[in-house]
Order: structure tokens, then C-alpha cells, then sequence
């Protein structure tokens, strides 16, 4: 008898730890009453729309586009489910009003912690294939999602109890199909997840539609005379008017002003290499002479995404053109543009002259026109109903 | 049982598909490296190297690279490629070592006696912009395009000249050089025997060199000669730079 009872409960034991351990499995039959195969899978695929005069648009082989990735992200994106208390998801700090900033000088997390650093624009993100953070430390979209949620002093959840949580939940399940053909709940991983909201930023691309791009689409009454003037300064176009270089271009380059490029731009004086406050790339790559060295962010919408910097030191545009027109700090590795910025005439550095107060205030009414509002206003990157 | 051979077959159908894959890697049977070095030693960014009496700093080194080919005795050409982008010193290298950069092809076997280089973008591909080029491609770069001048930056040199001669190097030096008017060509002749398996080359540029003009080393205290960032400023120092190209290349 004794025997019979404990043989039966050992059975139960089993069965159960075979339930549980089935449940872990990425696809195969797993737990009752979550299976999806009666839901089709035939996802759409997806062309990320954008402007006819910008780049192509990378997209990892492994993470293809589908309008149901698409819409199983942007939902993610949205939902506070991914933090510990339910508080805070993705755009409580990357805001589509902000151009995907929270416009403040550094991040709070659910915990009331400040971090050390000032959100990033997601416009344009796609571009982003030189390392993503302003340190470079994350390699695609795909590494960077996993980390916001177990970062303590972001999200502070762990990605299994997330995961328990898209499985049980009303919706997910159908939604992690529809994307990813997985046959039941139990088939829902971080990773998908992490492939779900990549593709969500993939499509975060300007429209096409400012001022700026007016004008360089053949508009020539799209600028005034000023913020022409402030645009020659800016790419190093000003010597047929008699204008210094800005130098600005070549660092923020080309259509998506986003160099992605890692540099000193001369921000703080130290006295050595090692000093400074947030070592930026050297505190990833272990190089001291990458300390002080940050990613370039994009000047898309930089109007709205105030305040400024990796610490988000700068309060104002007025400020940062003012820094820049300090020409630098003279710490060894900066780069050698920040200490030519209103030099005149190129590369004749004979005599510098720095930006006259006209000239800053050029720069900063060129780089208003490089506010896309139809872009942080587009339907489809907004939180979904 | 019965679905033993079904599954055995299948297994053969994925071992054979992923022979497959791997075949096109391995069939390329030619291997060009690129070197930097600055006066024969190997280059290092952050690092002094003598220049006449002071010192002076190479951090960035990068350049494109056109219509690559070997040439048989005969004359006959053998494409390697149409363009390429070099970057001796990328963001995200471990270190400040200038990175050795290789690039494989595939080659019918023979002996070799020349390889063709075009230094910068040749003009029918720098007629066209980074939004014409898939994202795998070499001039797909928008950091290495001048918008303004519609010419991509064959090459940029920086760096730091000591020009106070207190010692350490502290004055800019900033080489962007393009347009078609920079665009230059050579031919530079080595044994290259190339198998079906194997076959390599080294081309190695020392920076140096791209400073020698008229005999000497361009007068770095000149500020003429420190800094082209566009090529409507400086034009002259961008084609010094540009001519000095193939004296500062050799091949092994
Ligand atoms: C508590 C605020 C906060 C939350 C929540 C948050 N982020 Fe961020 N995000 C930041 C900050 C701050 C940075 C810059 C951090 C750094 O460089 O160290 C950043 C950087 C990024 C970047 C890099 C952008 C670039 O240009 O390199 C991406 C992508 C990103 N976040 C996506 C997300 C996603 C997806 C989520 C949700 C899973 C998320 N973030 C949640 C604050 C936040
Ligand atoms: C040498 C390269 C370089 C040059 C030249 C340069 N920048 Fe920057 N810029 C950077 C880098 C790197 C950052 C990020 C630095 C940080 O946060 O530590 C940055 C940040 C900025 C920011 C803040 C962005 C944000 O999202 O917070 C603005 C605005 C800006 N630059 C405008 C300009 C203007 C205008 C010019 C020309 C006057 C210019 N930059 C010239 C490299 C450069």
C-alpha cells in the first residue's frame, strides 16, 4: 500500500516536472489550453517606409521585417508590462513628443534612481551599425532590447518573470504567433521579444518632409537667408559667401546627420586622460585614449530633444553652439575638428576667428529646420490603442 | 522503423545543404592584405613617430580603393574588385594597433606579375552617392561622402604635429582629400603565384611617405600644409597627398 502511494506520487512528481520542464521548451506540446496552431501564420512581409532620397535601410538576415513583428513590437514598446512594478515601459523615456527622448538630462528608472546618462532619439535608428549607447557597448537592437528590462536602474524586472507574464497574458501569446509561427505560449523567449521590438525601431525613420529636406529636394525658397547661411556654415559650404567653416558636417554627416562615429568633441577639460567623469567609449573598450569619447548622435529633430550631451549637460542649442565655439578643451584626443570649428575659409587655417553671435544663431535656426513633426506625430509609431 | 531511411535521408539532405553554404568561402583562394606603417614601423594611433626634428601623431587612416587587378604576363587583366574601403583605424578597434585589412577573392591559378590600384573613387562610381549603394557595399558610407562637393573622401589622414616643439604633438593635421581631379592610378609589380588553393599579397602604405614632396618632408609649420577638410579649400595639398599615394605603397 505504502509502496503503491509512494510509486503514485512519484509519478505525479514526474509528470509534472516533465509539464514544467516542457513549458521551458522553445516549441512542441506544452502545457494545456496554450496551443496557437489553430491561429495562421502567414506573416506580411514588411518595407520599411522612408524618404526616396535616403540611404537603404540595413536589416539584419535574421531578424526579417513583417508588418506582425511590426505590430507585436510597437505593442511592447508601449507596455509596461516589461518593468518589475508594471510602471514604465520603453517611451516612458524615449517619447515619440520627444523625438523618442524623455527631454530630460539623465533617465529616473522605476526604483527613483537617476542613471548617469541622457536618453538617446530612436530617429533613425536603423542607420545605427557602428555599436549603439553613446558608448558603443551594444552591437544591434536585437542586444540593446534585452537590456532596459534588467537594468536596475531602468526597468529592474528579469526577462523570465516577463516571459511568464506574455505567456499568460490575453493577447501576447496570439501575437508572438502571428509573428513567429511559435505553435503554443511556451514558445515566446526573450529573444523574440528582443526581435519584436527591433523591428518596432527599425521603422522609426524621418518622413522626409522638413524644411531641410525641402530644400534639398530642389526647394529653394524652403530656408531663409539666415538659415541658408547657417546650412553653408554647417557642411563647410560658406566660402563662396565669405562664411567660416562650422565643421559640424563631418562628424554629423550626410542625410541622417548621424555619424555614428566615436569622438572627443571637446567637452571637458581634464588634466589627464584618465580623469574624466564618464570614461564614454574607454570605459568599454579598456582604451584610455577612447576616454571622453562618445557616439555622435543624430541632429534630426534636435529641437525637441533637449537638453543635450551624453549627461545632458547643455540646457539649450545656444549652449552647444557656444561650447563648440570654444574650439575645444586641447585634451589630446580630441578630435581635430572640434579645434577648427569657425576657422575661415577651410583648410587655410591661417587666423581663427571663431562664430559671431549671427553666425551661432545661423547654425542653431539651420538646425530648426531639421524638425520633422510629421514624423513624431506618424499614427503608426504611436502608443497602439 | 520505417521512418529510419526517411530520416536518414534527411539528415544527408542538411549535411549536404550545409556543404553547400560553406563552399563559396573556401573555393576563394586569393587573400590581399592591407598594412599601414609610418617610416617602416607599424602604425599605432595615439603614438609619436619622428617627423624631421619633432614628433607627430597619425589617429585615422582610411581610403578607398579602385578597380583592383592583377595582371598576367602577358598583359591580360584579372579583376579583383571595383572598389573597396580600407580602415586601418576603425571606432571600435581593441586597441590603438592600426588593423591589418583583408580582403579574399576567387582567382584562376597562375603567376602573377603586377597588381593595379586606383587610389580614391574612381569617377564613374564617385558620380554616384552613398544612397545608390545597398548597405553591404563599400561607398554605401555616408561619413566618407562630402555632400557638399557631391565627391566621396578618398582618404582621410589626422593627426598631430608638435608645432610649438615643446615636445608633444598638439597641432592639427586633418588630410580629407577627394574629387575626380585627385583620382590616381599605379602599377606595382611582385611575383604573385596564385594555386587553386592559395594565393596572397600584401600592400602595405606608409604614411610617411605621403608627407614627402620635392624631395622632403612637407614643411608642417607651414599651416598651408596642416590641414584640407574640403576640396574647394586646399585643393593643392589634397593632390600632394593623392600623388604621394603610390611612392608610399609596396608590395610583398
Ligand atoms: C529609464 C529610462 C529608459 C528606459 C525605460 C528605456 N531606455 Fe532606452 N535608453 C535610455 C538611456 C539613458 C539611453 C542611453 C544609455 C547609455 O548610453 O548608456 C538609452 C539608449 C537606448 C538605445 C540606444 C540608442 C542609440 O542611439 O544608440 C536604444 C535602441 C534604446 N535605448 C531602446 C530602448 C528600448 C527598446 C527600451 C525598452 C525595452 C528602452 N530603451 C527603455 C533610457 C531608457
Ligand atoms: C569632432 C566631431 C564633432 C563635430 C565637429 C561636431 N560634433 Fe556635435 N557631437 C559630436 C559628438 C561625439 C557628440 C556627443 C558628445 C557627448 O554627448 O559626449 C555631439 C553632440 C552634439 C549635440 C547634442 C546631441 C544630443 O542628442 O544631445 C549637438 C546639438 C551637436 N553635437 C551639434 C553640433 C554642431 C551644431 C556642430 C558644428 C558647430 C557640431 N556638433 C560639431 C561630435 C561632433
Amino acid at each position: 500500500m505504502l509502496y503503491r502511494k509512494s510509486f503514485l506520487f512519484a509519478l505525479l512528481v514526474l509528470a509534472v516536472i516533465t509539464l514544467a520542464q516542457r513549458c521551458k521548451e522553445p516549441s512542441g506540446t506544452c502545457g494545456m489550453g496554450c496551443d496557437l496552431t489553430d491561429i495562421p501564420y502567414n506573416p506580411t512581409a514588411y518595407t520599411i517606409p522612408k524618404p526616396a532620397h535616403f540611404p537603404q535601410i540595413p536589416v539584419p538576415a535574421n531578424n526579417p521585417m513583417t508588418l506582425e513583428g511590426v505590430q507585436l513590437g510597437r505593442r511592447l514598446f508601449y507596455d509596461p508590462i516589461l518593468s518589475a512594478d508594471s510602471t514604465m515601459s520603453c517611451s516612458s523615456c524615449h517619447l515619440p513628443q520627444g523625438s523618442f527622448t524623455d527631454n530630460k538630462a539623465v533617465s529616473t528608472g522605476i526604483d527613483g534612481i537617476q542613471g548617469r546618462r541622457s536618453s538617446m532619439s530612436l530617429l533613425n535608428i536603423a542607420y545605427a551599425t557602428n555599436g549603439l549607447f553613446w558608448d558603443g557597448r551594444s552591437a544591434s537592437l536585437e542586444e540593446q532590447a534585452l537590456l532596459p528590462v534588467e537594468d536596475p536602474v531602468e526597468m529592474h524586472h528579469t526577462w523570465p518573470n516577463v516571459v511568464e507574464q506574455l505567456k499568460s497574458h490575453p493577447v501576447y501569446p496570439e501575437l508572438f504567433r502571428k509573428a513567429f509561427g511559435i505553435d503554443n505560449c511556451c514558445g515566446i523567449t526573450k529573444e523574440l521579444a528582443a526581435r519584436a521590438l527591433a523591428q518596432f525601431e527599425r521603422i522609426l525613420i524621418s518622413s522626409g518632409t522638413s524644411r531641410y529636406d525641402q530644400y534639398i529636394l530642389g526647394d529653394p525658397d524652403a530656408l531663409d537667408d539666415k538659415e541658408l547661411d547657417g546650412k553653408l556654415m554647417f557642411f563647410d559650404e560658406g566660402q563662396v559667401v565669405n562664411l567660416p567653416d562650422a565643421q559640424c558636417f563631418h562628424c554629423h554627416g550626410s542625410i541622417t546627420l548621424t555619424g555614428n562615429n566615436y569622438f572627443n568633441n571637446g567637452l571637458d577639460s581634464v588634466a589627464s586622460l584618465d580623469d574624466f567623469t564618464d570614461k564614454g567609449r574607454g570605459g568599454i573598450s579598456g582604451n584610455r585614449t577612447d576616454n571622453g569619447k562618445f557616439r555622435t548622435p543624430t541632429l534630426r529633430n534636435i529641437a525637441l530633444t533637449a537638453p543635450y550631451m551624453h549627461d545632458g549637460r547643455f540646457p539649450t542649442l545656444e549652449a552647444v553652439l557656444e561650447h563648440y565655439n570654444g574650439n575645444g578643451k586641447g585634451v589630446s584626443n580630441e578630435d581635430p575638428f572640434v579645434q577648427q570649428i569657425g576657422f575661415p575659409l577651410g583648410g587655410n587655417v591661417l587666423q581663427y576667428s571663431g562664430l559671431t553671435a549671427y553666425q551661432r544663431q545661423a547654425v542653431i535656426k539651420f538646425l530648426h529646420t531639421l524638425t520633422d513633426t510629421t514624423f513624431i506625430n506618424n499614427p503608426d509609431i504611436q502608443k497602439p490603442d | 522503423m520505417k521512418f529510419l531511411p526517411t530520416i536518414l535521408f534527411a539528415l544527408l539532405f542538411v549535411f549536404i545543404s550545409s556543404c553547400d553554404k560553406d563552399e563559396p568561402q573556401t573555393e576563394k583562394n586569393f587573400t590581399l592584405t592591407f598594412k599601414s606603417t609610418y617610416g617602416g614601423l607599424a602604425l599605432e594611433k595615439y603614438k609619436n613617430y619622428p617627423y624631421d626634428d619633432r614628433d607627430i601623431q597619425v589617429n585615422k587612416f582610411n581610403t578607398f580603393l579602385s578597380d583592383l587587378i592583377l595582371v598576367r604576363q602577358d598583359g591580360s587583366e584579372q579583376r579583383l574588385s571595383d572598389i573597396e574601403w580600407v580602415d586601418f583605424t576603425p571606432d571600435l578597434a581593441p586597441d590603438n594597433k592600426a588593423v591589418d585589412v583583408k580582403f579574399q577573392y576567387t582567382v584562376p591559378a597562375g603567376n602573377y606579375t603586377a597588381l593595379k590600384i586606383g587610389y580614391g573613387v574612381r569617377p564613374d562610381l564617385n558620380a554616384k552617392k552613398p544612397a545608390d549603394f545597398a548597405p553591404e557595399h563599400p561607398l554605401y558610407r555616408e561619413n566618407e561622402y562630402w555632400s557638399g562637393w557631391q565627391s566621396y573622401i578618398f582618404t582621410k589622414v589626422q593627426g598631430l604635429y608638435d608645432l610649438d616643439g615643446a615636445g608633444d604633438p598638439e597641432s592639427t593635421l586633418t588630410y580629407h582629400c577627394g574629387s575626380d581631379a585627385v583620382y590616381r592610378t599605379s602599377t606595382m609589380n611582385a611575383t604573385i603565384p596564385v594555386t587553386d588553393k592559395s594565393g596572397a599579397l600584401t600592400v602595405e602604405f606608409d604614411v610617411k611617405k605621403l608627407f614627402y614632396y620635392n624631395g622632403g618632408l612637407l614643411d608642417l609649420d607651414d599651416p598651408l600644409n596642416r590641414n584640407t577638410s574640403h576640396n574647394a579649400s586646399n585643393i593643392d595639398l589634397g593632390i600632394k597627398v593623392m600623388d604621394n599615394f603610390a611612392n608610399a605603397t609596396t608590395v610583398k
